[in-house]
C-alpha cells in the first residue's frame, strides 16, 4: 500500500479514538481526587477492625478467642486476662478481658468473619484503609491501634449516609 | 469366671451380650449414641440427668438406661420421635436458669452442656421467667465456682466421696435452688481438683487456670505426671510456651489414672515457666566467689578441665556421681553410663528416700498394677501414708474397699485418714514396723512382736488368719518405714503363706518420687554407697562430685557442710538450691515438660513423657548434659542427640527394659510392665535372724498419738517445685478463708512470711 493511504487510515484512527475522549469530557466524572478530597465508603465498609467499649469506657471484648477461632487466616492473637477489681475500675466489661489482641494486617483478608463470630459486638470493621508501612512488622496493630478509643481516624474518608446512593455514582459510567 | 451371654434386641437388631450389662453401656458399645451427664462409670448410680431414657418393651413409660440392667431377650429403642422429645424437654429445663454466658466461661469449648444444647437444644428459649442470679465465687484457692452453671448432675459430689473419701462438696438447698456447695462456705480439702476435672459444666473451675486461655488454643502433649510414684497420665496444655494448664481429662487421654489427678499433677505445673529457673550455665570460679553466667561451651569446658584434672590427681574412685529419682530414666542411664565408662567409678546412687534394694533382690510375687488393687480383695497397708505421699493409690483402695467390697488392713503407727476405710487397723508404737513384718513372717515370734508393737498378739494373729484364708488378690503395701530384713522378708511373704487355689499375692512398694523405680531398675540404687554415706565421704574419699538434680532435705540435715569440703561440684538443676549453693558449676536442666523419656512407676509401668514446649531459655535435658561432658572428657556416647537413642541403648543393658522401645509404649491406655525378674522361693532364714535380732533391740518406749494428721499435711508442704506455685503458699499455711469469696483468695491474703518459711523447712 501506498504512503499516502497509510496516512489516511492512521488519521481515521485518530479521530475515531479522541471522539470518544472528546464526548466524555462533558459527562459526569467519578475519579476521586484523593487524597486532596475525601473517599466516601459505604457503611458496610470493611476497613481496619476497630475495638469498641461500653458506656463507662471499658472494652467490651471478653476474650473468648472466637473471632479468633473463626478467622481463616488465622491472623488474631488473644491473651486472656483475669481483672479481679470492682466492675466500676475493670479495664473490661466483664472479668475476663483480653490483655493483648493483636491483628496482623499482613494476612487479615477482611472477610469479617470475626466481626460475625464476636458474641459482645466488640469487634467490628471501621473504615481506616490506609494501611501501607515502610516496614512489614509494622502491619502487626496491637489494641493501642485497634481500640475505637485509640485508633485515629484519616481524613480522607466520609461514610455515605445510610440512604445515600453511592453504587450508582460509581456505574453510572 | 466367664459371664452367662444373654440376647438384647436394641432397634430391632439382635447382639449378644454379658449377663449383668449396664444398658447404656451394651448400646454404647454397639454403636448407638445415648446422651447422658449423671452417668459416671465406676460411680454410684444418680439417675437424675433424664437425658439417657429409652424405650423398653413391657415397661411402664420411658426407663433411665443408665440404670437398667440388661436381662435375656430384652427388647430396647434408643431412637424415636417420643424419646427425641422427652431429651429436647430435659434440655430445655436445663437451661431454664442457665446463664448463657459461655464467651466468658472457662468450660467453652469442652463444655458437655454446650455440646449436648448442639444436638438436643431448642433455638429459642421459651422460658420468659427471671432466672436464678448467683455471683461466680471462689471455693478455695484453687476451685472456683459458679452455681449458675450447675445442671446438678452431682458427677462431683459423688467423685469427692467415692474416690476421695472427703465428702468436702454435697448439693444443698431444694428444687430449682439447689446449689453445690461445701461445708462452712471453704473447702478444706486435698484441694485434688477431680471436682472440676468431671464436671461436665463451667460450675466448677480451674482458679488457676482461670480465664487463662481457651482449650482449643493449647496443643496437647499426653505425657506422665512428675511427682510421686504412681505415675498419673496427664495431658500438658500449652500455648506459645508456656504450660497453661495440666488436665486427666479421657477423652484426650486414657491412662492407669482415668480421670483422677491429684493436687501436685493438676495444679502444680507453674513451676516450669516460673522466673527463678536457670537461664545459662554458671561457673563458680573460685571458692566462695559468685556464680557466674557463662555460654555453653565454657562450662563444659571448664568442668571437663576440672574434671580431668581431680581425675588424674586421685583417680576415678574420687568422683562420686548422683542420679535422681525425679528425672528420667534417659537421663539416670547416661548418668551410670558416666559413671562406669567415663569416670570409672563404684561410687554412684540416687537422691532417693529410701532404698527398695533388698525388696527387688527377693521379690517373690508379682508387682500390683492400680487395676488389680482396685478389684483385690484383701488389702494388706504397712507403714505408709498413701493418700499423702501416692494419692492414685490411695483412691485404688477407697474404691476397692467401697465399690469392690475389699478387706483392708492396715498396720501403721499414727491413726492415718485411711483407717476409715479400713476393716481392721492396728495402731503400733512409732518405728516398729519391722516387728509387724516380722510377726507375719513367723509365727513364732509373734509374741514378742506384739509386745514391741505394743498390740494384743491376737490382733496379728487374726491378719494371719486373713490372708491365709484370704480369696482373690492379695495386695500387700509397704512404705518406707521398713529396713532391708523386713522388705525382703516382705518380697517373700506369698511363700510364707504358701500356694492356695484362688489367692494371688502382689506387692506393691510406695515410693515416693516420680521415677523411684526407674532408679532401682537402673541400678543406680546398687552403688557403693548410699546418699548419706557419699555426703559423708565428700571430701575424704570423694573429691569431686557430679549431681544431677539435688540431695534431699533429709539427707542435708546435720550435713549441710558436706558439699563445701568438695574440690570440685557439678550440678544440674532447674533452680537454685541447697546443692546448687556449694557447686562450682550449675548446669541449667530442662523440666519434664520439655524433654523426651520414660518414667517407671510403683506399678512397674514404663511410661513416657513427651515433650510439650521447647527447653527453657539456655536449659538441656540433662542426659544430654552428660553426654555432652562426657564428650569433652573424650568419649563419644553416641546417643545422636536423641532421647530415643539413649532408650533403645538403655532396654539392651537393663533386662528388665528388654525389647522396649519408645513405639510400644505409645499407648497410654495400655502401659508395659517392665519384666522384673521374680526370684522364686528363697533362703530368708539369714534375714529372719537379722530381723528378729533387730526387733528385740527395739526400745519399748515410743508414744502413740491418737491425732489422724489433717488433710494435706504431706500433699501441700512446700518443695523446691510445688512452692513456685502461689497458691501452695495459702495452703501450706493452712488454707485461710478470706473475707470475700467473690475475689481470688491470691489478691486478699498475704501469707504471713514466717509461716511460709515454716512450711517451707517442712517439705522437701
Ligand atoms: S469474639 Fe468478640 S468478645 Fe470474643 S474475643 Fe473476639 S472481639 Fe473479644
Ligand atoms: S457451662 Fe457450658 S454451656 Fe454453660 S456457659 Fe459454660 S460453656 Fe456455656
Ligand atoms: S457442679 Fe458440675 S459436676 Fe457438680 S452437680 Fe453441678 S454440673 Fe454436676
Ligand atoms: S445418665 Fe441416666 S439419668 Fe443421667
Amino acid at each position: 500500500m501506498s504512503i499516502i493511504g497509510d496516512v489516511i487510515e492512521s488519521t481515521k484512527a485518530i479521530i475515531k479514538g479522541m471522539s470518544v475522549t472528546f464526548a466524555k469530557i462533558p459527562q459526569q466524572k467519578w475519579t476521586v481526587q484523593y487524597p486532596e478530597e475525601p473517599v466516601t465508603v459505604q457503611p458496610r465498609y470493611r476497613g481496619m477492625h476497630l475495638l469498641h467499649v461500653d458506656e463507662l469506657g471499658r472494652e467490651k471484648c471478653v476474650a473468648c478467642y472466637l473471632c479468633a477461632a473463626a478467622c481463616p487466616s488465622d491472623c488474631i492473637y488473644i491473651v486472656a486476662a483475669d481483672d479481679p477489681r470492682a466492675p466500676t475500675e475493670r479495664t473490661g466489661v466483664d472479668e475476663r478481658y483480653a490483655s493483648v489482641y493483636n491483628i496482623d494486617y499482613g494476612r487479615c483478608i477482611f472477610c469479617g468473619f470475626c466481626v460475625e463470630a464476636c458474641p459482645k459486638d466488640a469487634i467490628t470493621h471501621g473504615y481506616n484503609f490506609e494501611l501501607s508501612v515502610y516496614n512489614r512488622a509494622d502491619l502487626l496493630k496491637t489494641k493501642d491501634d485497634l481500640l475505637i478509643t485509640k485508633q485515629k481516624q484519616s481524613l480522607n474518608y466520609r461514610v455515605a449516609f445510610a440512604d445515600e446512593d453511592v453504587d450508582s455514582e460509581y456505574k453510572e459510567v | 469366671m466367664p459371664a452367662e451371654l444373654i440376647k438384647v434386641t436394641i432397634n430391632g437388631q439382635e447382639f449378644e451380650t454379658d449377663k449383668g450389662a449396664r444398658l447404656i453401656d451394651v448400646c454404647r458399645e454397639k454403636g448407638f449414641a445415648i446422651p447422658s451427664f449423671c452417668y459416671y462409670a465406676d460411680l454410684a448410680l444418680q439417675a437424675s440427668c433424664r437425658m439417657c431414657l429409652v424405650r423398653i418393651e413391657k415397661m411402664p413409660k420411658l426407663q433411665t438406661s443408665c440404670t437398667i440392667t440388661c436381662t435375656d431377650g430384652m427388647i430396647v429403642t434408643t431412637e424415636s420421635e417420643e424419646i427425641e422429645k422427652a431429651q429436647r424437654g430435659m434440655v430445655e429445663f436445663l437451661l431454664a436458669n442457665h446463664p448463657l454466658d459461655c464467651p466468658v466461661c472457662d468450660r467453652g469449648g469442652e463444655c458437655e452442656l454446650q455440646e449436648m444444647v448442639f444436638d438436643w437444644g431448642g433455638l429459642e428459649e421459651r422460658f420468659t421467667e427471671k432466672k436464678n442470679y448467683a455471683p461466680e465465687k471462689f471455693l478455695s484457692p484453687i476451685v472456683a465456682n459458679d452455681p449458675q452453671r450447675c445442671i446438678l448432675c452431682k458427677r462431683c459430689t459423688r467423685v469427692c466421696d467415692e474416690w476421695m473419701g472427703e465428702d468436702a462438696i454435697e448439693a444443698g438447698g431444694r428444687g430449682s435452688h439447689t446449689v453445690i456447695g461445701t461445708y462452712g462456705g471453704w473447702l478444706n480439702c486435698s484441694q485434688c481438683g477431680n471436682c472440676i476435672e468431671v464436671c461436665p459444666t463451667g460450675t466448677l473451675l480451674d482458679a488457676t487456670y482461670r480465664h487463662q486461655t481457651r482449650p482449643w488454643e493449647l496443643s496437647r502433649t499426653i505425657s506422665t505426671c512428675t511427682f510421686c510414684s504412681d505415675g498419673c497420665q496427664l495431658s500438658v496444655g500449652s500455648r506459645g510456651g508456656e504450660v497453661m494448664r495440666v488436665v486427666a481429662r479421657d477423652r484426650y487421654v486414657n491412662g492407669l489414672n482415668g480421670e483422677f489427678l491429684c493436687i501436685k499433677g493438676r495444679f502444680a505445673h507453674p513451676f516450669v515457666n516460673h522466673e527463678e529457673r536457670l537461664r545459662t550455665p554458671l561457673i563458680r570460679y573460685k571458692k566462695g566467689g559468685k556464680l557466674i553466667p557463662a555460654t555453653w561451651d565454657e562450662a563444659i569446658r571448664y568442668t571437663a578441665a576440672k574434671l580431668r584434672a581431680v581425675l588424674d590427681a586421685h583417680g576415678g574412685e574420687s568422683v562420686g556421681v548422683v542420679g535422681s529419682p525425679r528425672l528420667t530414666n534417659e537421663a539416670n542411664y547416661a548418668l551410670l553410663k558416666f559413671a562406669r565408662e567415663v569416670v570409672g567409678t563404684n561410687n554412684y546412687t540416687a537422691t532417693e528416700a529410701f532404698s527398695l534394694v533388698p525388696f527387688f533382690e527377693n521379690l517373690g510375687a508379682p508387682l500390683a498394677t492400680h487395676k488389680d488393687i482396685r478389684h483385690a480383695k484383701t488389702i494388706l497397708l504397712i507403714g505408709g501414708e498413701p493418700e499423702e505421699l501416692q494419692p492414685l493409690t490411695g483412691r485404688q483402695i477407697r474404691q476397692a474397699v467401697r465399690n469392690g467390697g475389699a478387706k483392708l488392713v492396715i498396720i501403721n503407727s499414727v491413726p492415718i485418714r485411711l483407717k476409715h476405710a479400713a476393716s481392721q487397723f492396728i495402731q503400733i508404737r512409732p518405728g516398729t514396723e519391722d516387728a509387724a513384718v516380722l510377726a507375719l513372717a513367723s509365727k513364732d515370734d509373734a509374741g514378742v512382736a506384739a509386745r514391741k508393737l505394743n498390740v494384743e498378739a491376737g490382733a496379728l494373729e487374726q491378719v494371719r488368719q486373713h490372708l491365709n484364708d484370704a480369696q482373690g488378690d492379695v495386695i500387700v503395701m509397704f512404705g518406707g518405714e521398713l529396713g532391708a530384713e523386713a522388705q525382703s522378708l516382705l518380697a517373700q511373704l506369698s511363700f510364707t503363706f504358701g500356694e492356695k487355689e484362688g489367692r494371688r499375692f502382689l506387692l506393691h512398694p510406695l515410693p515416693l518420687f516420680n521415677n523411684s523405680l526407674g532408679v532401682h531398675d537402673l541400678g543406680l540404687m546398687g552403688g557403693a554407697l548410699n546418699p548419706l554415706e557419699i555426703l559423708d565421704a565428700a571430701g575424704a574419699q570423694l573429691r569431686a562430685m557430679y549431681v544431677a538434680g539435688s540431695f534431699l532435705r533429709t539427707h542435708l540435715e546435720g550435713r549441710e557442710d558436706a558439699l563445701s569440703k568438695l574440690d570440685f561440684l557439678v550440678v544440674q538443676e532447674l533452680f537454685q538450691t541447697a546443692t546448687t549453693e556449694h557447686a562450682d558449676v550449675v548446669f541449667p536442666a530442662a523440666s519434664f515438660a520439655e524433654v523426651d523419656g520414660t518414667y517407671t512407676n510403683n506399678d512397674g509401668f514404663v511410661q513416657r513423657v513427651r515433650q510439650s514446649i521447647p527447653p527453657i531459655h539456655q536449659s538441656k535435658p540433662d542426659w544430654m548434659i552428660t553426654a555432652m561432658l562426657a564428650d569433652a572428657l573424650g568419649t563419644d556416647f553416641g546417643f545422636q542427640m536423641s532421647s530415643s537413642a539413649v532408650f533403645l541403648e538403655l532396654a539392651k543393658q537393663i533386662p528388665a527394659y528388654e525389647g522396649l522401645r519408645y513405639p510400644l509404649l505409645k499407648d497410654e491406655s495400655n502401659p508395659v510392665q517392665a519384666r522384673h525378674a521374680l526370684v522364686g522361693q528363697r533362703d530368708v532364714s539369714a534375714q529372719l535372724v537379722e530381723l528378729r535380732s533387730l526387733v528385740e533391740g527395739i526400745e519399748e518406749t515410743g508414744e502413740t498419738t491418737t491425732q489422724t494428721p489433717p488433710v494435706g499435711h504431706e500433699l501441700f508442704k512446700l518443695g523446691t517445685l510445688t512452692s513456685k506455685v502461689p497458691q501452695f503458699h495459702l495452703l501450706a499455711a493452712g488454707n485461710p478463708e478470706p473475707e470475700s469469696v467473690l475475689i481470688s483468695p491470691l489478691y486478699q491474703i498475704t501469707i504471713d512470711p514466717a509461716l511460709r518459711d515454716e512450711a517451707a523447712v517442712a517439705g522437701d
